[in-house]
C-alpha cells in the first residue's frame, strides 16, 4: 500500500507538470483526488487495514494528499499566470498612438488668466476687488482726478465721448473716486476692467484694453511703501529673475509719480526689438495720490494718504505669453485661444 | 523736445557717454525716446581727391576716375558727372556704404569697367544748401575747402553729432526749451547751470512812434511784448544758426524768421515777426475774431475763424491767428524794411480749441498749449534783439511795448520738511533738501523744519496751495533719486483681502463653461446701427436703445452694444470663415442701455456654438449644466419670441417668474448677414439676474439606504404635448414611492403612431426611504403614473 501511495504521488507529479491548461489539470484532479479518484480509492480501502496500519497509512496518505493538492495549486497558478501573460501580449498597444478625446475642455482667455494672477497676488496683500462702470461721468474720469478741463489728455482725440458729461472711461482711475467717496478709509482695493482710448487699431494699439488699478488709503502710507508693493508685485507676477525699476514720471492724479519698468522678458535685458534696444519694458504707472484728488473726495489729505498703481493687463499678458500683436486678444480666433 | 548735443555743450561740460546721459536724465524724470544721428544712416562715405580721369572705352557719357581715399592704393570709380576735375575733392560712397535713403553701395561693372563706389551729391548724404553750399543741386558735390582724404563725411561737414529726442511730461512746460532742458541736464551731470545773460544795446528812437498794441481780450492774452527793428537786411542766416535750426528739424528761411525760430527753441517762447509796413498804422489789435472772418496764413491756406478764436489784427484786417500762425499778408519778405517782433502769452486752452477747430497744430501752438509764462516772454524778446544785433540784421528801435495784465510777482512757498519725509518715507534733513533744490536753481532757505522756497518764474508747475508740500516732495524724491528710497512694507491696519462676491460669481461661470469645452473671448464694445437692425427687435425692446458715441471711428463702430449677440456672431463668422475648426465660445461682458445721465450697464453672458454636431439641445445642455453648477433651480423654459432666432427653435429662460436669459437657433437671415454658411446657436443671460437666483450653499443629503428600481415607459400623446408637461405629471402623480431622475430618452413619430401624434419614452427611478420596494408597490406606482398621464394628458401607453 505504501508503495502504491508512492507510485500515485510519482505519477501525479509527472502528469501535473505536463498539464498545460486548466481543463486538463481539472480532469487530472478528478482522476486523482475526485470522488472516484486513485487516491480517494486508497483512502476508501483503509478500513480493511489493521488499526496500527490504518493509523500509519492514514497519516501517510493524508500527507501525500496534501502534497498533491499543493502541486495542483502551484500548477494552477503557473497556468493562470501564463494565460494572463498571453492575454496581455494579445492586448498590448502602441503607446505612441494618440489618446481618445472624450471631453474637450475649453480655455480661459489669456487676459482672464493674467488678470486672475495679478489679482490673486494683490488679494494676498490685503486688497479687495471693487467694481466700477465702463461708461463714466466726465468729472470722475477727469476733473476729480485733478485733470483740469484744459488738460491735453482730455482732448477728443484721446477720449470717446457720449456727451459733454459722459464718456467711456480712459483708465480705471475713476474707480478711485467711487471708492474714496463711498468706502470708509482705511482700505485697500483693486479695480479691474476695460478702458477705452481713441487709438486706431494696430499691432500695439487697441481702442479697448484692460487695466487694473490698486489703491491703498491709510493714515501713514508713503513712497517707500509704494516701492515695496511694486517690488513684491513684480516678483510675484514675473518671477524672481526679473528686475524692476521705478523712475520719476508725471500723472495729474499722483505726486510724486513714477513709472515702473521691468527688464525685458524677451531678451533678458540685453536689448531687442520689443524693448527698442533699451532692455526695459514699461508696465505700470504709480504714485502718491495727489492731495487735490483726496480733497475732491471730501477727505483731508493731511490725515489720509493714498498710494495707487495702474497696470495694463494686455501688456502684461503679451509679455508673459510672448504675444506680438494685441489684435489677437480681441479677435477670438480659436487657434489663438486654444494655446492658453 | 529735441536737444542737440552740440547745443547742450554750450551750457554744460559733457563728460559722459550719451548712454550714461540718457540714464541720468531718466532718473530725473526725462525719458529719451531716441538718440538721433545728425547724419542718419550714412556709413562708409568719405572724402576723396580725384587723381586722374579717363574716358570710358565703351560709353561716351561715362568717365573712369582714380581717386585717393587716404590709403596706399587708388580706387577706381566710374561716373557720369561732367563736373569732376582732377584735383577736386568730392564725397565718395565706397563698397558697403549706406546712403541717407538706406541704399547700399555694391561693386558694379559699368559697361565692362569696374567701379568700386559712387560719387555723392548732397541728396545722397542727406544735405541741402542749408548745410553746405551747392548741396541741393542734383550733382556731385565739389568741396570748397581742403579735407584729409578718407575723412568721414560726418566729420567733413561737422555733422558728427547726435540729438536727444526727449519725451517731456506735461507738467514740465519749462523744459520745452533748450535752456530749460540744459538746466536739468547740468544738474543731472552734477554741474551748476549758469543762466545765460542777454546782452544788447537798446536802440535809439521810440517804439511808440512806430507801433502800438491794443489787447481787447486780456483773459486770452495776458501779456503782449513787442519791439520794432528797422533798416532790415533780409538775408540767409549764418551757417552756425542754420546748423542749429536744422539740428532740431527746422528749415532755415531768412535771418529774421530764423531768429524767431531760434528763440522758440532756446526759450520755448513762440515769437512772430510782422512786416510792419503791412500792419495798418503800425497798430496791432489783439481781439476775438468775428464769426466767419477769414485769414490767409503763411502756408497760403485760407482759415475761417469763429468768435471764440483770438486774432492778431490791425485796424482793418487780420494779420495772424494768435499763437497758431502768422498771416500771409504781413509775412517777412526780401523786401521787408521794418519788422515788429511779437512775444506774447496766449491762453493754452483757447489755443488748443482753435487748433482743434482749424485742424492745424504748429510748433508755436503746441508750446502755448503746454503753457508759456510772462517773464519768459520778455526774456525771449530781449534775446531776439540780442540776435538782431549779433547778426547786424537791422536797426533796433528804442523801447519795448508791453501790454501786461499778468500778475508778475516773486513767488515764495513754505513747505514742511517733516511732511515731505512722511510722504516719501525718508529722514532727510531740511538742509539737504535745500541743497537738492539749489542744484536746479531753486533758491531755498531753511527755518527749523520748514523750507522757504523761492519758486522760479518758469516753474509754473509748483503750486502755492495745498499741493506745495507734494510738489516739493516730488522734486526732493526725484533729485535724491527714487533708487535711494528703500522698499518698505505697508504699515497700519491689517487687511483681509478678498475677491468680492460678484467677481467670484464671474469666475464660477467662466470655470464651468471652460470645463464644458468653451473658449473665452473678449470683444470690443462698439457695434454698428446695422448690427442692431439685423436683429429685427421690436420697437419697445430696450436693446434698440443704444448709446451713441460722439466721436466714433466710423458709423460701423458708433454704438455701444446693447446685446452680446452681434459680438458672438462676428466671432463665429471669423472662426467659420477662417476654418479654425472650433465652435464653442463665450463672452462675459457689459452692454449699455441708454438712460438718464449714465447708461444702464448690464453684465451679460453670451454663449455661442456651431459645427461639430451642435444643436439647439447641445446649447440647452450647456445652459442646464451651467445653471445647475450655479445652484439655480426651478428653471422654466418657454417658447421665445426674438426675431433673430429661428421660430420654433427659440426659448426664454425663466426663474421665479423673471426672465434671466434667452437662447436658440440663429435665424437664417441673420446667418447670411454675418456671412455664415452653417447653423449657429446663441444664448444670452443676464449675469446679475443669475446671481440673484443662484444659491451657493450646499447641504449634504443622505444617500439612499434601499435599492433604486429603474422603469421605462413609452406613451403616445398629441404633438402639442410638451416634455415638461409629461415630466411634471410623472413627478407629481400620487404614488407610495419616491419618483426621481425622470428623463426623456426617445421621441418617435411615424408608423403605428398615427398622424398628429408622437411617442415619448421616459425613464425614471422608484425607491422608498425606509424599505426595499415590493413588486406590488412598484407595479402600483407605475400604474398610477400611467393613469395620471392618461387622465391628465390623454396619453396612451404604447
Amino acid at each position: 500500500m505504501k508503495a502504491t501511495l508512492e507510485a500515485i504521488k510519482a505519477r501525479a507529479i509527472e502528469s501535473i507538470d505536463t498539464a498545460n491548461d486548466l481543463e486538463s489539470l481539472d480532469r487530472l484532479y478528478v482522476a486523482i483526488l475526485g470522488r472516484n479518484g486513485e487516491l480517494t480509492g486508497i483512502l476508501r480501502s483503509m478500513p480493511q487495514l489493521s488499526k496500527e496500519e490504518r493509523a500509519e497509512m492514514g497519516k501517510k496518505a493524508n500527507i501525500v494528499k496534501q502534497e498533491i493538492e499543493a502541486l495542483f495549486t502551484q500548477r494552477r497558478a503557473v497556468i493562470a499566470k501564463e494565460a494572463q501573460e498571453k492575454a496581455f501580449l494579445a492586448e498590448s498597444v502602441d503607446v505612441t498612438c494618440p489618446g481618445v478625446k472624450t471631453q474637450v475642455i475649453g480655455h480661459l482667455h489669456p487676459l482672464t488668466k493674467t488678470y486672475r494672477e495679478i489679482r490673486d497676488v494683490l488679494i494676498g496683500m490685503g486688497f479687495t476687488t471693487f467694481a466700477s462702470p465702463e461708461v463714466e461721468l466726465e468729472k470722475y474720469n477727469f476733473t476729480m482726478l485733478n485733470l483740469p478741463p484744459d488738460h491735453p489728455a482730455r482732448d477728443m482725440q484721446d477720449t470717446f465721448y457720449i456727451n459733454d458729461n459722459v464718456l467711456l472711461r480712459t483708465h480705471t482711475s475713476p474707480g478711485e473716486i467711487r471708492a474714496l467717496t463711498t468706502l470708509k478709509p482705511p482700505f485697500r482695493i483693486l479695480i479691474p476692467g476695460k478702458v477705452f482710448r481713441v487709438d486706431e487699431v494696430d499691432a500695439s494699439h487697441s481702442p479697448v484694453f484692460m487695466q487694473m488699478e490698486a489703491l491703498v488709503v491709510d493714515r501713514d502710507i508713503n513712497f517707500g511703501d509704494l516701492k515695496g508693493l511694486i517690488d513684491t508685485f513684480v516678483k510675484a507676477v514675473f518671477g524672481d529673475d526679473v528686475k524692476s525699476r521705478l523712475r520719476p514720471s508725471y500723472f495729474p492724479f499722483t505726486e510724486p509719480s513714477g513709472e515702473v519698468d521691468i527688464s525685458c522678458t524677451i531678451c533678458g535685458g540685453k536689448g531687442c526689438r520689443v524693448c527698442k534696444g533699451t532692455g526695459w519694458l514699461e508696465i505700470m504707472g504709480c504714485g502718491i495720490t495727489n492731495p487735490h484728488e483726496i480733497e475732491n473726495c471730501g477727505l483731508d489729505p493731511h490725515e489720509w494718504k493714498a498710494i495707487a498703481l495702474g497696470v495694463g493687463i494686455d501688456r502684461v499678458a503679451n509679455l508673459k505669453y510672448g504675444i506680438n500683436d494685441i489684435r489677437h486678444l480681441y479677435e477670438g480666433d480659436a487657434r489663438f485661444l486654444r494655446q492658453f | 523736445m529735441r536737444l542737440p548735443l552740440r547745443w547742450l555743450k554750450e551750457y554744460v561740460d559733457f563728460n559722459v557717454t550719451p548712454e550714461e546721459f540718457v540714464e541720468k536724465l531718466m532718473w530725473r524724470g526725462f525719458e529719451v525716446a531716441e538718440i538721433i544721428d545728425e547724419m542718419p544712416n550714412i556709413k562708409n562715405v568719405v572724402v576723396c581727391t580725384i587723381k586722374s580721369i579717363e574716358s570710358h572705352p565703351d560709353a561716351k557719357k561715362l568717365r573712369v576716375c582714380q581717386v585717393d581715399i587716404g590709403e596706399d592704393e587708388l580706387v577706381q570709380i566710374v561716373t557720369n558727372s561732367t563736373l569732376v576735375k582732377v584735383g577736386a575733392q568730392v564725397p565718395v560712397a565706397l563698397c558697403g556704404a549706406v546712403l541717407a535713403d538706406g541704399f547700399e553701395i555694391k561693386p558694379a561693372k559699368l559697361r565692362g569697367v569696374e567701379s568700386l563706389g559712387m560719387f555723392c551729391g548732397g541728396k545722397e548724404i542727406g544735405l541741402t544748401d542749408a548745410d553746405y553750399e551747392g548741396a541741393s543741386r542734383d550733382e556731385v558735390l565739389i568741396l570748397n575747402e581742403v579735407h584729409p582724404n578718407g575723412q568721414r563725411v560726418q566729420e567733413a561737414f561737422d555733422l558728427d553729432s547726435i540729438v536727444f529726442d526727449i519725451e517731456l511730461t506735461p507738467n514740465r512746460a519749462d523744459c520745452q526749451s533748450v535752456i530749460g532742458m540744459c538746466r536739468e541736464a547740468a544738474a543731472a551731470l552734477g554741474q551748476k547751470f549758469v543762466e545765460p545773460e542777454i546782452k544788447y544795446v537798446d536802440g535809439t528812437g521810440d517804439v511808440s512812434e512806430y507801433a502800438q498794441v491794443t489787447v481787447m481780450n486780456t483773459e486770452l492774452c495776458s501779456r503782449y511784448c513787442a519791439r520794432v527793428v528797422t533798416d532790415l537786411r533780409i538775408e540767409p542766416s549764418p551757417a552756425w544758426m542754420k546748423k542749429k535750426l536744422r539740428s532740431v528739424g527746422l528749415r532755415p528761411i531768412n535771418n529774421i524768421v530764423d531768429i524767431t525760430n531760434l528763440v522758440l527753441v532756446e526759450y520755448g517762447q513762440p515769437m512772430h515777426a510782422f512786416d510792419l509796413s503791412c500792419v495798418s498804422d503800425g497798430h496791432i489789435v489783439v481781439r476775438n475774431a468775428t464769426e466767419g472772418e477769414k485769414v490767409v496764413t503763411l502756408d497760403s491756406k485760407e482759415r475761417i475763424m469763429s468768435e471764440d478764436m483770438l486774432l492778431i489784427a490791425d485796424p482793418n484786417k487780420g494779420v495772424g491767428i494768435a499763437g497758431v500762425m502768422g498771416g500771409e499778408n504781413s509775412e517777412i519778405t526780401s523786401e521787408t524794411k521794418a519788422t515788429l517782433f511779437e512775444s506774447a502769452v496766449f491762453k493754452g486752452s483757447n489755443i488748443r480749441a482753435t487748433t482743434k477747430k482749424l485742424h492745424h497744430v504748429t510748433d508755436s501752438a503746441a508750446r502755448f498749449i503746454k503753457g508759456v509764462e510772462p517773464v519768459n516772454a520778455m526774456l525771449a524778446l530781449n534775446r531776439a534783439i540780442e540776435l538782431v544785433e549779433m547778426l547786424g540784421a537791422g536797426r533796433v528801435v528804442g523801447g519795448m511795448i508791453d501790454v501786461c495784465n499778468a500778475d508778475i510777482v516773486e513767488r515764495t512757498i513754505t513747505v514742511d520738511a517733516d511732511h515731505i519725509n512722511k510722504l516719501i518715507g525718508l529722514k532727510l534733513t531740511p538742509q539737504y533738501m535745500a541743497e537738492l533744490l539749489e542744484t536746479i536753481n531753486i533758491a531755498t532757505r531753511v527755518e527749523s523744519n520748514k523750507l522757504i522756497v523761492n519758486v522760479p518764474h518758469y516753474r509754473v508747475d509748483i503750486e502755492s496751495g495745498i499741493e506745495s508740500d507734494w510738489d516739493i516732495a516730488e522734486e526732493v524724491a526725484r533729485l535724491h533719486g527714487y533708487y535711494h528710497i528703500p522698499c518698505t512694507l505697508m504699515s497700519g491696519d491689517v487687511f483681509l483681502g478678498k475677491n468680492e462676491k460678484s467677481f467670484c460669481f464671474d469666475d464660477k461661470i467662466k470655470d464651468t463653461l471652460v470645463a464644458l469645452g468653451l473658449c473665452e473671448i473678449y470683444s470690443y464694445n462698439f457695434i454698428s446701427p446695422s448690427d442692431i437692425e439685423a436683429l429685427k427687435l421690436s420697437a419697445d425692446d430696450e436693446r434698440t436703445k443704444a448709446v451713441e458715441l460722439l466721436n466714433p471711428f466710423g458709423k460701423d463702430q458708433s454704438l455701444m452694444r446693447t446685446t452680446l449677440i452681434p459680438s458672438l456672431l462676428k466671432n463665429l463668422s471669423l472662426n467659420y470663415n477662417r476654418k479654425s475648426g472650433y465652435g464653442r465660445f463665450f463672452e462675459l461682458g457689459n452692454v449699455h442701455i441708454d438712460n438718464e445721465v449714465l447708461p444702464k450697464e448690464k453684465k451679460m453672458l453670451g454663449i455661442s456654438c456651431m459645427l461639430n454636431g451642435e444643436s439647439f439641445f447641445t446649447m440647452k445642455g450647456i445652459i442646464e449644466e451651467l445653471l445647475d453648477r450655479l445652484g439655480i433651480e426651478n428653471v422654466v423654459y418657454t417658447q421665445g419670441k426674438d426675431n433673430y432666432l429661428q421660430p420654433g427653435q427659440r426659448a426664454d429662460i425663466y426663474v421665479s417668474g423673471e426672465r434671466i436669459g434667452r437662447f436658440g437657433t440663429v435665424h437664417p437671415d441673420l446667418l447670411k448677414f454675418y456671412d455664415m454658411g452653417t447653423k449657429a446657436y446663441v444664448a444670452e443671460l443676464d449675469v446679475n439676474k443669475l446671481m440673484a437666483v443662484a444659491n451657493a450653499t450646499r447641504t449634504y443629503k443622505a444617500l439612499p439606504k434601499f435599492p433604486v428600481v429603474n422603469r421605462d415607459i413609452a406613451v403616445v400623446v398629441d404633438e402639442s404635448r410638451t416634455c415638461s408637461e409629461i415630466t411634471s405629471v410623472i413627478k407629481n402623480t400620487e404614488t407610495e414611492t419616491i419618483v426621481d431622475d425622470i428623463m426623456l430618452f426617445d421621441v418617435y413619430r411615424g408608423a403605428g403612431i398615427g398622424d398628429g401624434k408622437k411617442s415619448m419614452a421616459f425613464s425614471f427611478t422608484l425607491r422608498a426611504e425606509d424599505h426595499t420596494l415590493s413588486d406590488a408597490e412598484i407595479q402600483g406606482a407605475v400604474r398610477n403614473i400611467i393613469e395620471g398621464l392618461e387622465n391628465k394628458l390623454g396619453a396612451k401607453l404604447r
